[in-house]
């Protein structure tokens, strides 16, 4: 991508001034005759005027008459034959008019136009060799030396040198053009005295876009004289279409005007065009020049045109030669990559892609590398920070929709880039996956580059009294340098090659691995609810036997209390308790399994109101003599309530009911901020608050400077505290501190499943203790 | 209030025998004077419903009032039963309080969905059971007008 030229394009803001109507001038150069021929009846309607000059008679003794007349039946005959048919097989017509003087010799040209066929004469030159042998002389020699060209640029040379010993023009070049369609100027033969034209660029817009498409149907061009007067077409409009007539085909066409200046500028005379075609499009010029009006022969001419077809082919062959040694090289380093590749799995991929084993720079030739995989960048050589990448990357999602994107001048399309041009001048975004933002990125620095323009390339426009803008042919060829920035070398097709192999084998495991994880998916959804069924068909089977001895142990303490010792019933007793004992931890098991599987039912939740409806409840059967302390009213947050109020009644029962103290006190509060969530790191502030305020001061919540704040809610007491070496284990399963006599018993279960709760909601919890003296269980309900 | 019908009869669906032995020593010492019919699994039930099988002699076998039915039984078992039943043209106006273990909300609600008209969970404490065995024969015996068997 030439982003110059780009860019000039862009503030230029052409109108389809680019789009002069060149192809139908409604006149032709004067070095031959047009006629336009209706096809049914081979009846002339339209001729240059020039007919008298070249054919001995004037316009109006043409117009409507039979073509046979002029012509005569049997050279007529000779092609009518071939209308339907291809006429390159029978261009050119070597004709004879018979009614001139001398009998003159023509070289015809025919083909078809949208309506009505057009024939082209031009005197033939009297020495020309027109048989098959002069052809086959003219380009054998080209031929030969053409096919031992084993590069590009000795291909170049060799053409123009042929062409120009053909032509005798002083100057003969090939221009290649780039994919903004700017020229340069790969190849020169010339006579001594002229200044060198070779390394020159030229923009895109010296040849505009309808030349190009001309130069695309129409192989090869000539202007004998720049100087000519156009000879107008009579009548002006095609009578059989009543439009002018489509002369695009037409090798007599007369000349835009801007492009017969441009040569004039150049202090060219007589220029000939040869097209270079690779695969369908137009890839450059022979262009030939000379300083006096020339004539190129029709014989010439064809061999020179048969040269840009040989070159044309030629060109797919040579490219594909270009940098043998380097594909090749590209070629195995791929060829690990796809050896590698398909044997990982999504986690081991962006090692591999970075392990020394495969060269991920040098697959391309790049001096940095980004992944980004599961959020995050990996690198590898000289990238841009990880801000800048991600910005690039929102730059690149917003401003991309290929799969493979890929520039050498990213400052030039990326404002941002600029700043880092030194080191990603270039860049080629790879996209895996855009659901998933699965991408990677090549980088190449900057590379300052002069580049030689023929002539400031800035200026090709003329701003007209009116506000338009017009295309101008350029006044000054002199060479004219400009250090370009922010590009870097350009990126081979064969490394976008590369890069589009590695893709396919990474959008590959990325697919598998989506399959493995729908898989997976249903498996576990599959063992989830199997394992929710086991849970209720274990709590079921373990409670009928444990019903059974329940009920017994009563039956008999009823039916034989009175035969049965004190011990004995006591004895029972203990049964009797250890089986609600077992039952306690049963439900409990069943609810912990259950409360991962519930949905989260979020809501905004006052939770002044949760709480006062746990202490409720709680001041009811237990501890009423628990004195709670609410500092300030508690936020309104978003959250599941029936999980919520759980959790309240969890650590709000545990502080209550682990007390010894005389006068027990529970304070529920919370803290702004998103401090560190630390466990060990607030412990030492907690025993000085408790030191200080002798475990009654009031809270005061730590200062934080940092919105927005999650709060940090916190239940304390004055209880008996907890041990720190079982600070880890308290939220484990079923972990005891105490007997189950002690402390109005429990199952174990509650702070395990206040961890679920909390975590459920993508939030913390942990506790800060002092053993004898109190504990606090902190908690946030989102992360 | 003079009953119109000789009598109630009350089938219970249990293949617990301890279950069905304190649900039996708890039932009479409440004083009900009804006959007691027990099933084992969810086979004999349907058996003993559509008069079938061992149950194939009408005279001996009545139609129950209430059926109390225990939902994990071994072949055929509660939830069977129940929707079977409760599509029966004949059978399913007779009451069916399910009487089981199982706390899952899944079976609550199908329970229901089917058609139950009471679904308890047995309670693994003697006062409780007591309690709970003594409201449903309050309820169903006493507070409640039973439709009247068809045939008698």
């Amino acid at each position: 991508m030439n982003s110059i030229a780009r860019d000039r394009m862009a503030t230029l803001d052409l109108p389809p001034g680019d789009r002069e109507p060149i192809h139908i001038p409604g006149a032709i150069q004067p070095h031959g005759v047009l006629l336009l021929i209706r096809e049914a009846d081979l009846t002339i309607v339209q001729v240059s005027a020039n007919t008298a000059a070249l054919l001995g008679r004037e316009p109006e003794e043409l117009l409507n008459t039979p073509l046979n007349d002029l012509l005569g039946a049997a050279q007529v005959e000779m092609f009518s034959a071939c209308l339907d048919g291809d006429f390159n097989s029978i261009n050119p017509l070597h004709l004879m008019i018979p009614h001139t003087q001398q009998a003159q010799r023509m070289d015809g040209m025919i083909h078809q136009t949208e309506a009505g066929l057009i024939l082209e004469l031009e005197p033939a030159q009297p020495e020309e060799e027109t048989d098959v042998f002069g052809f086959y002389h003219l380009v054998k020699g080209a031929l030969n030396r053409m096919q031992s060209a084993m590069t590009l640029e000795q291909l170049g040379q060799v053409i123009v040198q042929e062409i120009r010993q053909l032509t005798g023009c002083d100057r003969v070049m090939v221009y290649q053009f780039d994919d903004s369609g700017a020229g340069q100027v790969i190849a020169e033969a010339r006579q001594d005295a002229l200044i060198p034209y070779l390394g020159l660029h030229y923009p895109a817009i010296d040849i505009p876009n309808s030349a190009r498409q001309l130069y695309t149907l129409n192989g090869l061009r000539l202007i004998p004289d720049v100087h000519y007067q156009p000879v107008p077409l009579i009548p002006v409009l095609n009578p059989l279409s009543d439009r002018p007539t489509d002369l695009s085909l037409a090798v007599l066409r007369s000349v835009s005007p801007c492009h017969i200046e441009y040569l004039q500028n150049m202090a060219v005379a007589a220029s000939m065009s040869i097209s270079l075609i690779k695969q369908g499009r137009l890839w450059g010029l022979i262009a030939c020049h000379h300083g006096t009006p020339k004539f190129i022969p029709y014989a010439v001419r064809i061999a020179c045109e048969f040269l840009g077809q040989v070159m044309s082919m030629e060109l797919i062959a040579k490219e594909a030669n270009e940098d043998l040694d380097y594909k090749m090289k590209l070629k195995s380093i791929q060829a690990k990559f796809l050896e590698t590749i398909p044997q990982q799995n999504q986690h081991s991929l962006i090692n591999c892609l970075i392990s020394p084993d495969l060269q991920l720079l040098d697959l391309v030739s790049a001096q940095g590398a980004a992944i980004y995989w599961n959020g995050e960048f990996t690198t590898l050589g000289n990238t841009p920070g990880p801000n800048a990448l991600n910005r690039l990357l929102e730059w690149l999602e917003s401003h991309t929709e290929d799969n493979l994107f890929y520039t050498d001048a990213l400052p030039s399309l990326c404002q941002e880039a600029e700043s880092y041009r030194s080191i990603a001048s270039g860049l080629i975004a790879l996209t895996i996956s855009r659901t998933n933002r699965n991408y990677i990125l090549w980088f190449r620095p900057e590379v300052l580059q002069t580049v030689n323009w023929g002539g400031n390339p800035n200026q090709p426009v003329e701003i007209l009294e009116n506000g338009e803008k017009r295309l101008t042919p350029r006044q000054s060829f002199a060479l004219w340098q400009e250090t370009v920035r922010g590009k870097s070398l350009p990126w081979k097709a064969c490394e976008i090659e590369a890069v589009q192999e590695l893709s396919s084998a990474i959008v590959g495991i990325v697919l598998r691995h989506a399959d493995e994880l729908a898989r997976i998916n249903i498996e576990l959804e599959r063992s989830n609810t199997e394992l929710d069924a086991f849970a209720y068909v274990a709590s079921h089977d373990l409670k009928e036997p444990l019903r059974g001895i329940h009920n017994y142990a009563n039956f008999l303490i009823e039916d034989y209390g009175h035969v049965l010792s004190e011990d004995g019933v006591s004895k029972l007793q203990t049964l009797v308790r250890l089986t609600q004992r077992m039952e306690d931890l049963i439900n409990s098991l069943l609810h912990f399994s259950r409360l991962g599987r519930v949905e989260l039912n979020l809501q905004r939740v006052d939770l002044n109101t949760v709480v006062k409806n746990v202490l409720d409840v709680l001041s009811i059967s237990k501890e009423p003599e628990v004195k709670i302390r609410i500092p300030r009213p508690l936020p309104t947050v978003l959250c599941d309530r029936i999980q919520v109020a759980e959790l309240f009644t969890n650590l709000l029962s545990n502080a209550m009911k682990y007390n010894n103290k005389a006068e027990k006190w529970v304070e529920i509060g919370f803290l702004e901020g998103s401090r560190e969530l630390g466990v060990g790191n607030r412990d030492k502030r907690g025993k000085e608050d408790r030191e200080d305020g002798g475990g009654t001061s009031s809270s005061s919540p730590s200062p934080s400077p940092s919105p927005p704040p999650t709060p940090i809610f916190y239940i304390r007491d004055n209880g008996i505290g907890i041990r720190d070496r079982h600070l880890d284990n308290i939220f484990r399963i079923f972990k005891r501190l105490h007997g189950p006599s002690q402390y109005g018993g429990g199952t174990g279960a509650g702070l395990t499943i206040a961890k679920k709760i909390v975590e459920r909601h993508g939030g913390r919890i942990w506790v800060e203790s002092t053993y004898g003296e109190g504990s606090t269980f902190y908690f946030t309900l989102q992360s | 209030m003079t009953p119109a019908h000789p009598t109630h009869t009350l089938l219970v669906v249990e293949d617990s025998d301890e279950d069905f032995a304190a649900f039996e020593r708890i039932v009479r010492r409440l004083s009900f004077t009804y006959p007691i019919y027990r099933c084992g699994d969810g086979d004999q039930a349907l058996d003993f419903l559509y008069r079938t099988g061992v149950y194939a002699e009408p005279d001996l076998v009545p139609r129950p009032s209430l059926i109390l039915l225990d939902l994990n039984l071994p072949g055929t078992d509660g939830r069977e039963v129940l929707g079977e039943v409760k599509q029966h043209e004949d059978l399913k106006t007779i009451p069916i309080v399910v009487f089981t273990t199982s706390s899952n909300p899944r079976d609550i609600e199908t329970c229901y969905e089917q058609g139950v008209n009471g679904y308890i969970i047995k309670p693994i404490d003697i006062q409780k059971l007591t309690r709970t065995i003594q409201l449903i024969v309050e309820y169903w015996f006493e507070a409640i007008t039973l439709p009247y068997p068809l045939e008698l």
